[in-house]
This record gives structure tokens, sequence and C-alpha cells, in this order.
């Protein structure tokens, strides 16, 4: 997967290539707009990632030039966070965005998203190592125990399992589980982990949700 | 209205000229028709005694024909231009004439005594006449008088009328322009003390700078919105101050960990700690500016808010399930109490409430409950989070909803809303139209959202 990342800022355009890259993508960097402009219609990409503010040619105006040639998926990147600014993006016909500061964790799972094309699987039956997740009758077994667990939790867990393997951030979780959409500055999503990892990781081994010191929580089989 | 002048001055003037032109104009027309009048009246008096005057003749003379061939009895008294006499008898035949300009005889209608009225005719005249019978002969006496003259003399008058009014409304313009510019020299003394107001001197204040009574109104109004921004001004300088140094304390630690780790080599498990809890200063700051962002959007003027129709209870619940674990650690109960619907953005009111709820499991005592009630009363909706815990000081009550205001200045944790979540509260619920109040006491801390609710 090629995707092309058009950002002026020298830190965040290398850290951006450095984490995509380590994530398996196949990451080009541009540092202005006429630049990422070139590379954009010089070869294709699975996903244009678009700093607002640019030198040179203007987010905007590179995204309406994108779009005249081709249906990339783009993510924008704005630091203002504005509903107008919002609003021009996507109806410039961008795909999504994100305000800086971002996650990169949520970065991470809005590419990969993106890249997913098409409406995500419905998957019915999740099996991580010994651990299983029925959807549709809420039956949740490890090692051939049966555990009860409270809605919160079931949602909790279902949303690790969908994303084995991906940090999720806390914010995200709790958009996940409780719709809260706003940064709450409260100890809620690792109190809710705590109480899941005590039902489903405690007695068990190998354990399976792990923290990601400064990013969030992933669910795994830990290599 | 682009003719009508920009200055005041001008307009009062303008407005004097038009006064005195509609009483000028009135006062012209009513002199002008009683000088009519009166010229009316003389000259028909004069014409009723010629009639007189050749009734008598008649009376004395033998016959009208006798008198025909005594023409100096009645022409000397006429002797002028204008004057006019016939006397006519039954089949209108002129006996007597005196006509200058030759007008054409007049055909008039019987009547009694003597009558008048307008000559019809190219030349304006008035006539008056008299039916008389003398040896069996009906004749009529006419008298007339050209109104060339007094027409002359009227138009004259008329057109005096017009200049002096002409004259009036300038004179009144200029005397007007002088008068309402003197007039209004305390406005431009007003407005050059507002002028001398800028951001370094919003102490000063216009109270007293001898106004007259009319401005003293609009000079303690603007006094009044002074103050107001001057408390403005001074919050915000008071603000920008407090988040300078709210955002010291997590880069002083950025600083002071990542200089100390260069110092010497250490272990990759020290770099990675290290970044971590660089990770979770940032984070802060992150929240602390995302915070920030939405009270500067929540007190811009045009902010709008979706008011939705929301059922409290399930709002709340929603709440509760969300914080329950961390009550449970912390032994405490979270209690819904509420019902009933509100009228209010659910985004925020959830906001609002989440702030409240963390505030008071942060706050309370463990072991103990925390309860959300609601209390319809006309006109409004109150929400109340009630918490049991040792209570805030009076002197911290005012202040407790301002931006970045802690009640112990040392208590800055790392899960803290960074002085925030309680101003949030206060600028939601400002959007809403509502307010949001405290009251603490030995038995509870209470803060109670006050939603406006039209009945």
């Amino acid at each position: 997967m090629r995707i092309l990342v058009v950002e002026d800022e020298p830190k965040a355009a290398d850290y951006l290539r450095k984490g995509l890259g380590e994530s398996g993508y196949l990451v080009e960097v541009a540092h202005n707009g006429l630049d990422g402009q070139f590379l954009s219609q010089e070869s294709d990409f699975d996903l244009i990632i678009l700093d607002v503010m640019l030198p040179g040619l203007d987010g905007w105006q590179l995204l309406r030039s994108i779009r005249r040639k081709s249906a990339v998926p783009v993510l924008f990147l704005t630091a203002r966070d504005s509903v107008d600014d919002r609003v021009k993006g996507l109806e410039l016909g961008a795909d999504d965005y994100l305000v800086k500061p971002f996650s990169y964790a949520e970065l991470l799972a809005r590419v990969r998203t993106l890249l997913r094309r098409g409406p995500p699987r419905e998957v019915e039956l999740f099996r991580v190592a010994d651990l299983q997740l029925e959807v549709l009758s809420r039956r949740v077994t490890r090692g051939g125990d049966r555990i009860t667990l409270t809605n919160q939790e079931f949602s909790l867990l279902h949303l690790l399992l969908a994303r084995e393997g991906e940090v999720l951030s806390r914010p995200q979780i709790a958009s996940h589980v409780w719709q809260m959409n706003f940064d709450s500055d409260t100890n809620v999503v690792d109190v809710a982990i705590r109480r899941l990892r005590a039902k489903i990781d405690d007695p068990y081994a190998p354990k399976l949700i792990h923290t990601v010191r400064g990013m969030g929580y992933k669910l795994e089989v830990a290599e | 209205m682009k003719m009508w002048p920009q200055t005041l001055s001008l307009r009062l003037a303008l407005m004097f000229a038009w006064v005195s032109v509609v009483l000028l104009g009135a006062l012209g027309v009513f002199l002008y028709q009683s000088l009519a009048r009166e010229i009316t009246w003389r000259d028909d008096v004069a014409l009723m005694g010629r009639i007189e005057h050749m009734r008598a003749l008649i009376g004395d003379s033998q016959s009208v024909e006798a008198l025909q061939q005594r023409p100096q009895l009645y022409a000397n008294m006429l002797g002028n231009q204008e004057s006019l006499l016939w006397v006519l008898d039954s089949t209108g035949n002129a006996l007597i004439e005196i006509n200058p300009m030759q007008l054409p005889i007049p055909r008039l209608p019987r009547g009694q005594g003597v009558q008048l009225r307008n000559g019809d005719g190219a030349e304006a005249s008035r006539l008056a006449w008299l039916h008389v019978s003398q040896d069996g002969r009906e004749l009529t006496l006419v008298a007339g008088k050209l109104l060339t003259q007094r027409d002359q003399m009227l138009s004259a008058y008329q057109l005096k009328l017009w200049f002096s009014l002409a004259g009036g409304a300038c004179l009144s313009f200029l005397l007007g322009w002088a008068v309402s510019f003197r007039g209004l020299r305390p406005v431009r003394e007003l407005a050059a003390r507002v002028a001398s107001i800028d951001a370094a001197h919003l102490h000063l204040r216009l109270k007293g700078s001898g106004q007259v009574g009319e401005l003293r109104q609009l000079g303690d109004a603007l006094d009044l919105m002074l103050t107001r921004l001057e408390d403005g001004f001074g919050q915000l300088s008071r603000f920008s101050e407090d988040l300078a140094h709210e955002m010291r304390t997590p880069l002083n630690n950025l600083m002071g960990q990542g200089q100390l780790a260069l110092q010497k080599d250490r272990a990759v498990e020290d770099y990675q700690a290290l970044l971590a809890s660089n990770q979770e200063e940032y984070e802060r700051l992150a929240r602390m500016i995302s915070n920030m962002l939405f009270l500067a959007s929540a007190d811009q003027v045009n902010a709008s808010i979706r008011r939705e129709n929301i059922g409290l209870h399930n709002t709340v619940a929603q709440l509760c399930e969300y914080f329950e674990g961390t009550a449970e650690e912390r032994g405490m109960l979270l209690v819904n109490e509420v019902s009933g619907n509100l009228l209010a953005d659910p985004e925020l009111l959830r906001r609002a409430l989440a702030n409240l709820l963390a505030n008071a499991l942060r706050y309370g005592d463990a072991e103990s409950a925390i309860s959300i009630s609601s209390q319809r009363l006309t006109g409004y909706v109150n929400v109340t989070v009630s918490n049991q815990g040792s209570p805030i000081g009076p002197e911290h009550l005012p202040r407790l909803f301002d931006r970045f205001y802690r009640c112990d200045s040392s208590r800055a944790e790392p899960g803290d809303s960074g002085g925030l979540g309680l101003a949030i509260v206060r600028s939601i619920m400002l959007l809403h139209g509502g307010e949001v109040s405290v009251q603490s006491d030995a038995d509870s801390t209470r803060f109670i959202l006050s939603f406006p609710m039209p009945t």
C-alpha cells in the first residue's frame, strides 16, 4: 500500500514517514503543495495524507486538483478546529480529517479504515488464543469457561477484538463504547480495562490485553 | 436618503428653515387674504355710494333724458379710466354710458336693493347695480370699476410676500445652523473625551465632564460600557497570564526530564519510561488546548447550539454507566433520581454533567453516594449533582467557575482537567441561556444546572 504524505513541517513529516513505514506502508513525502501535486500526478497512491496549511499551493487547492483526476482516498490534517474548515474539506472531496494534535493510534486507525475500502465485515465470531466471543448470543468463553460480562465490558471486549493488534487510544475507546466524544479527564477507560482484565485475563495465560504506555491499549497474542 | 445631510447641525438648520417656511407661508396667505378682502369691501362701498348718488340725481331730474343733457353732473365725479357707469332701460339699452374701455353692456338679473358681483368678460371688473323706476320707466343703474389697478397692487404685494418668505427661510437656516452648532458643543466635547479613551486608558470615565442633562444619560451609559469593557479586558489579560502559567508546569517537566535523560547514557527502559511520561504531559497540554478552544468557540457571539428534546433519565443513566467503574473503585454509589424531559444540546448536556460527575467522584467522600436529581420549576428545570464531602470554603464559591481556578493551588493532579472543567460547565450553561450555581455546606456540595424551559 502506497501512501503520499504532503506535510511541510519537517518533524511531522518525518514521524509520519517513520510510523507509517513501521506499520508496513510505503510512504513518500512531499514538503510543499507543488511537490505534492507533482507526485500525486506522477504515480498512483492508495491514500494521500494532506496538511491543509502548505506553502506554495495550499491543501484546499491541492485537494481540488487531485479530485479532478482521481478518487484516491484523502485524509486531511488541520490545526484549525473550526466547523467551517471541516465542512470545506469534506465538501471538496476529502474522505476524513484529523485535528492536530492527534494521537498516532487515531491516525493509524483512520488510515486503516480508509484503506480497507468497502464496509467493514460484520464478524459474528471472534477467536483469539482460547478467548472466544459470539456477537449475537453475547457468549464469551475463555479456555472453555463461560465468562459473564456487563454490557459495558462486552462492548469494550468486542471493540478490542474487532481491532485486534491495533492500539486504541483512550478517547477512541470512550467514543466507541460510551459515545463520549469529548476528552474527559477521567480514568474511566483505565478502570473499565482493569475490570475487564480481571475477568478475562488475570486467571488465564497468555495475557491478551496489553497496555501501550503513552498510547492506549491493544488486544493480541504477544509474540 | 442620500440628500439628507450627515451632520446634526445642518439637519437642525434645515428643520428650522422648514418650520419658518411653513409659519411665514401661513402668515403670508392670511395677510394677503385679509388685504384682498379689505380692498374689495372698500371698492364695494364706493360703488354703492355711486349708485346712491345716481339715484339721487335721477330723482332730482325731470327725466333721464334731461340728465343725458347734463353729463357734467356725473362725469366730473367719475373722472378716471377705471370707472364705469350705465343707466339702462328695461330693454337693456344704455341711456347713459361712461365706458372708457368699451366693455359690453352687462346683462344683470333683477333683484331687490343694491346688488354686487364681478363682471364677466376679458377685463376683470366689479359691478354694483340697482333697479329703480322713474315716471313708470324701469331703469337699471350700474356702477362699476375695472380691477386692473387693484390686481396690480395685489400681485406686487404677493411678490413682496414671496421675497420675505424666501429671505426668512434663508435667515432662519443660517441662524438655526449657528444656534445648533453652538448648542451641540457639549456633544463634540463628549466625543473628544470618548476619543481619548483607548486600551491603555480604560480606567477613564466620562462622569463629571460638565455635561448637560440629556448627555448625562449617554455619558452614564458609556461609563457602564467602559466598566464592562475594563472588566472583560482585565479578565482577558489575567486569562492569558494564567494560561502561560498553566503551560509552564508540563513544559517544565518535559524540559527537565529530557535534559536529565540526555546527561549520560541510560538503559533502554529508562528512555522508554521517559517517553511514556512525556506522552502524559503532551496529552495534558493537548487536552488543555482543546478545552481552551472549546471555551473560545463557546464565547463567540454567534455560537449556536442544536437543541433537542432529551429524556433526562436515560442520559443520566448512560453517564452513570460510564462512571460506574470509577465510582465502585472508590466505593461510591451513583444514584439517578432525574425524570422528565429537557430541551438542550445532548452532547453539551452530557459534557456538562460528565464534568460535574467527574468532580464529584474526585472530591466526594469515599463510601458515599452521589445523587443526580431534577426539579421542574416554573420557567426552568434544575438538574442537581450532589455529593458528600468536606465543604468548599465560602471564599472559593464565587470564583469556582473561573478558568484555571483551583481551591487548592497545589492540587494539580495528572488526571485533572487543568482547572477548566467547571469553566466549561458554565460556558455550556451560558450557551443554553441558563446558569450553573453551587451550594456547599457540611451535609453536601451541590452543583445546580438551571435550564430555561418555555412552559
